[in-house]
Parts: structure tokens; C-alpha cells; sequence
């Protein structure tokens, strides 16, 4: 029992890290049709502020806002250099936006060395409560909780506000909005900023959860990232938060039972979602 | 009407007999093991290129096909014994198990979207990657292990005319490949796939077709990379080789086959000095770095590439030595 509960705190944590990164993904590619290779290059720029944030300031809320920050700043200059020139057509954005990933992690080589950094985690979020034979990391549970804060706020923005309204009709049908006289393009940025900035969060949390930080960790996500996007359904937001958790928790029990499986159960989850059913468990709904 | 801007055959035969004299003429060690290792990148850039240069795919995974020719060669060489009969065994190996799994893959992939296909190739290859990794006693990981090469591969000069006859000889299948009515369905489909298919071509099949032989020439290119290392390890299967054939690809010239062959020289020559240049100027360390921006430049700025450039520039002059009012090429840019 303590073992099944460890697992799926372990598996909702790192559900959680996927889901901010998997979020920006989904609702990037839902309104504009623009599949960000990029994206896991933002996760690891957040990860690496994070730590030098941390580092510099020793306070983690300091950390986390300042790699938000940077996430914002390199979302802005990732939609208007690299998105915006070959807006429109797939084959271009794919090939581009991988290239951009590349820029983006060999910068954090040179910005911050090419070796791993140590991540601390915070004393206050440190240790771990003892409830019978139960041990819960107070760290994981704090990743959860803020990954559901997370989707709550953005749940209301969605559903609640103009923005939101905005947003989800872009993602029903766009040239209906435009026609109504909405500027969906700065309406895009907006959202490409919010989801660079939800990845930055997301690397920033991975930080010390993991330990440690270098720049291939971007890639790494991001695989994990497009497939929680493929079983998610592209655009849909609570679709990316079920499919995350999904794949966390397959993978932190997989990870326990059949440790040689770990990966592929992820793989075979999507390929038999693509098969089945091509448009991804959840459908973007208004 | 020939208004197309074809490589000449003669240029080739000379080029190449050029190329092959070349170890005679230079005993420079150095130059025969850089055009050496031009030429495998060459036969990589080409396959690649008959994806998202003729059929229009964008797939992130070459590097599975590659890696597979690359182990298929090295674990024979090492396990039966070095002689060349096993080393071409060991090629027709890989690439039976290249062509098998691209068919698998294709057939269950190439029916989505473009997206959707580049991020389960990336996700498929990197499944791979891990799977070479943790299967320790077929690969030992990332350590990797030393072989010996067949006795005949002693003389680097053989291995290069050997690896040169290679380059040759998939350039004239692929060109025939290409210039064929299946090659010309290919091309269909990344005009307009949505018209090809009205038109009663079962675009599917075309589209596993390509991905077989590209995997195919891929391995081919595989085995002969690790004969030329005499050592493999998982690098062979990173996302970093399938960057390396893309790459090359774009700055050549996608839909062209010359074209990959001209970008694999100029990016390996870069490489090659620019890493060099790492002595003095540390920043050259991260020579990555420039080649991800060059890159970005190429496909916003340049998306014909080297060849594909030359070759409109050629059909423009062309029409306005005709003195006819030709409408501006209604082609969209290549790689569309």
C-alpha cells in the first residue's frame, strides 16, 4: 500500500512537469497550427535561470519568477524571429523551430558551461513527512500542487474571460475570429508567450526535483511532451493534464515493475492512440 | 522543352575519375579519411533527401536506419569473423532489417500528418536509442566497442575507393529512382498530395515506398561509417546524425541529388576547420552553434539550397534568352 502511494505521488509529479510543458504545446499548436520543436529548449532555459536565480539570490520564489521571466523574453523572440517567418507552412516550421532548438541548447552551453549543474532544493521544501509507513517528499507534493494551481488559473482564464473566449474559438475556428475583427496574430503571441513561460515554470521545478541540470534535459522532456500532446489531443488543455498524468504515473509504476519497459510503455501508449484514434483521447472542445 | 538545368554526365565521369585517381596522386592522410567520410555522408544525405526533398516528409528517425547498418556491420565483423565476405553479409543484414522496419514504421506512421509523422519518427528513433543503450551484451552502450576491420580495409586507399564506388553507384540507382514514374509520383505527392490521391494514386503506398528505400540507403551508409571508425557506439543512433543528414540536405539543395552530396562536403569541411579553428577561438568549441543559425538563415532565406538556387537561376536566364513571356515558375518553394 505505502509503495502504491509512493509510486503515484512520484507519477503525479512528474505528470505535473510534463502537463506545463505538454500545455503551452497544445494550446500553441490548437490556435495556430505551429507544432514548437522549440519548446523543450525553453523548459531547459527555465531550468538553467532557475538555478542561477537560486543560486544568485537564495530565494526560490525569486527563482522561480526570474526563470518565468526569461521564459517570457525567449517566447517573445521565438514567435517574432523564428514562427512568424515561415508562419503557414508546416514542413519550414518543423525544420526551423528544430533548428532554433539546437541554438537554444548550445547558448545554455556557452552561457552557463557546457557541464551539468547541481540544483539545491529550498530548505523549506526540503525533507519529508512520515504519515505511518507512508513517506511523502514535501518537494513532489509541492510540484503537484502547484501544477494544479497552474491549471486551475488557466482553466479559468479559459473559460471565464475575454482572452480566454478568444482563444478558444481561435482554437474552434480562427478564420471565423479574424473575421469578426480580432487580431488573432497578436492574440498567438500572447498564448506562445504564456506557454514559453508555463515551460520555463516547468524547468524551473524540474530543477531541483531531479537534482541536477544540463542542456540535453530539454529534449528529453519534450519527447515526453509530444507524446502527452499526441494522447492528449491536440488543443485540448484538460485533455494535456489527464494524458500527463497518464504518462507519469505509467511511467513511475512501469519504471517499478518492469524497469526495461519504462520508456517504451509511453511509445506504445501513443502509437496505439495514433492508430485508434488519430485525433487524441480528448478533442478541443470550445 | 529541356529547360531544366541537368548535371552533365561527362562532368560527372570526370569529377569522378578525378576522385578516384585522387589517393594515388596525394598520399595526405588527413584529405583521403575527410573525403572519405564525405562520401558516407553523402549516401546518408541523399536518402534523406529523397524524403523531404522528392516526397515531401519531414522524418526526425533517419538516424535508426543509419545506427542499424552501423551495429548490423560492427557486431558481425566482431562476432563471426573480419573477412569481407562477412562484411558484405553484414551489409545486406542491415539492410534487410533497415528495409523491415521502415516498412513497419512507414506503414503505420505515413498515414498521419506531416507533425504527427516528424514526432513519432523523433519519438520512435529515441525509443531505439535507449533500447541500444540498456541491451549491453549486444552493444555495451554507450562505451561502445573497437573491431577489426577486414584485412582487405588495411590500406585506408581501398576502403576510400570502395566507399567512392558507393557513392556512385546509389547516386545512379537513386537518379533512376527518382527520374522514374514511381520517382514522379513522389513528386506528386509533395506538389499536392490531397490531387495526387484524387488522381487514383494510392499515396500511402508511395509514401512507405520512399521511406524503405531511404532507410535501405541509409543502413548502406550505416556500415560503412562504422567500417571507416572501426568503432561503435550509441552516437550512431542520436538525433545528432539525422541533424547532420538534414542539414546537409538543406544547404545543398532539397530535391536535388547533387545537392546533398555538395551540402555533406561543405558541412563536413566546415567541421573539420572549424573545429580546427577551436584552438585559438574557444567560441568555435559550440561550432554548433553557428551551423543552428545558418541553418534558421537557410530555410527563411534560402530554402533552395546551393543547387536548387543555381538551378532556378539557370532556368531564369534560360527563358530570357528565349525572348518568350514565360509567367514567373509557379513551383512553391521546394521544400513545401
Amino acid at each position: 500500500m505505502e509503495l502504491i502511494i509512493n509510486l503515484l505521488i512520484n507519477g503525479l509529479a512528474t505528470g505535473m512537469l510534463i502537463f506545463l510543458l505538454a500545455a503551452g504545446l497544445t494550446l500553441i499548436f490548437g490556435l495556430m497550427d505551429v507544432l514548437n520543436f522549440a519548446h523543450g529548449g525553453l523548459f531547459a532555459w527555465g531550468a538553467f535561470s532557475g538555478v542561477w536565480f537560486y543560486g544568485l539570490t537564495n530565494s526560490f520564489t525569486v527563482a522561480i519568477i526570474g526563470a518565468i521571466l526569461t521564459g517570457i523574453v525567449l517566447g517573445f523572440i521565438t514567435e517574432k524571429l523564428i514562427i512568424t517567418p515561415v508562419y503557414g507552412n508546416h514542413i519550414q516550421q518543423i525544420l526551423i523551430t528544430l533548428g532554433f532548438m539546437i541554438v537554444l541548447s548550445e547558448m545554455l552551453k556557452v552561457v552557463f558551461g557546457p557541464n551539468q549543474l547541481a540544483a539545491k532544493t529550498p530548505p523549506l521544501l526540503s525533507g519529508s513527512w512520515e504519515i505511518g509507513d507512508v513517506i511523502i517528499i514535501k518537494y513532489r507534493l509541492f510540484i503537484i500542487i502547484v501544477g494544479l494551481i497552474v491549471f486551475g488559473v488557466f482553466q479559468f482564464i479559459l473559460k471565464r474571460t475575454k482572452i480566454g473566449l478568444i482563444v478558444r474559438a481561435g482554437v474552434m475556428n480562427k478564420e471565423m475570429v479574424q473575421a469578426l475583427g480580432i487580431n488573432i496574430k497578436q492574440v498567438f503571441l500572447y498564448v506562445f508567450m504564456a506557454g514559453a513561460a508555463l515551460a520555463a515554470l516547468g524547468g524551473a521545478l524540474m530543477a531541483p526535483y531531479s537534482g541536477v541540470v544540463y542542456a540535453e534535459m530539454g529534449m528529453e522532456f519534450a519527447i515526453l511532451a509530444f507524446i502527452v500532446v499526441v494522447i492528449g489531443g491536440m488543443g485540448s488543455f484538460p485533455g494535456s493534464l489527464l494524458a500527463a498524468i497518464l504518462v507519469g504515473l505509467a511511467g513511475s509504476f512501469m519504471a517499478y515493475y518492469v524497469p526495461a519497459l519504462s520508456l517504451a510503455v509511453n511509445m506504445m501508449l501513443m502509437a496505439i492512440v495514433l492508430i485508434f484514434r488519430p485525433q487524441g483521447l480528448f478533442t478541443a472542445k470550445g | 522543352m529541356k529547360t531544366k538545368f541537368q548535371v552533365n554526365n561527362g562532368i560527372l565521369i570526370v569529377i569522378v575519375a578525378a576522385l578516384a585517381v585522387f589517393p594515388f596522386v596525394s598520399d595526405s592522410r588527413t584529405w583521403t579519411i575527410l573525403l572519405t567520410q564525405i562520401f558516407i555522408f553523402s549516401i546518408l544525405a541523399m536518402s534523406y533527401d529523397i524524403l523531404l526533398g522528392y516526397t515531401g516528409i519531414v522524418s526526425f528517425g533517419h538516424a535508426m536506419f543509419f545506427g542499424m547498418g552501423a551495429y548490423a556491420t560492427a557486431i558481425m565483423l566482431n562476432r563471426i569473423e573480419p573477412t569481407l565476405g562477412v562484411f558484405f553479409l553484414s551489409i545486406a543484414v542491415g539492410m534487410v532489417i533497415a528495409g523491415i522496419l521502415s516498412f513497419l514504421i512507414g506503414l503505420l506512421t505515413l498515414r498521419l500528418k506531416s507533425h504527427f509523422f516528424a514526432m513519432l519518427t523523433m519519438a520512435v528513433s529515441g525509443l531505439f536509442l535507449v533500447l541500444a543503450e540498456k541491451w549491453r551484451t549486444l552493444t555495451q552502450g554507450n562505451d561502445g566497442f573497437t573491431f577489426r576491420a577486414p584485412e582487405f580495409f588495411k590500406d585506408r586507399m581501398m576502403f576510400y575507393l570502395l566507399v567512392l564506388a558507393c557513392l556512385v553507384l546509389v547516386y545512379f540507382f537513386l537518379r533512376r529512382f527518382v527520374n522514374s514514374p514511381l520517382g514522379r509520383v513522389l513528386i506528386a505527392v509533395r506538389e499536392n498530395e490531397q490531387r495526387t490521391k484524387s488522381l487514383g494514386f494510392q499515396t500511402l503506398h508511395y509514401k512507405v515506398i520512399a521511406s524503405v528505400i531511404a532507410g535501405v540507403v541509409a543502413s548502406l551508409a550505416g556500415s560503412l561509417y562504422a567500417i571507416s571508425l572501426r568503432f561503435v557506439n550509441t552516437s550512431v543512433l542520436t538525433m545528432e546524425i539525422t541533424l547532420d543528414a538534414l542539414l546537409m540536405t538543406i544547404i545543398g539543395g532539397v530535391g536535388t541529388l547533387i545537392g546533398p552530396i555538395i551540402g555533406a562536403g561543405v558541412i563536413e569541411l566546415a567541421q573539420h576547420y572549424l573545429s580546427g579553428l577551436a584552438k585559438d577561438y574557444p567560441i568555435f568549441e559550440r561550432w554548433i552553434i553557428f551551423f543552428g543559425i545558418i541553418y534558421i538563415l537557410a530555410v527563411i532565406f534560402f530554402p533552395k539550397g546551393i543547387v536548387g538556387t543555381i538551378r532556378y537561376a539557370y532556368w531564369k536566364r534560360k527563358n530570357n534568352d528565349l525572348k518568350v513571356d514565360v509567367p514567373a515558375p509557379k513551383r512553391k518553394e521546394l521544400i513545401k
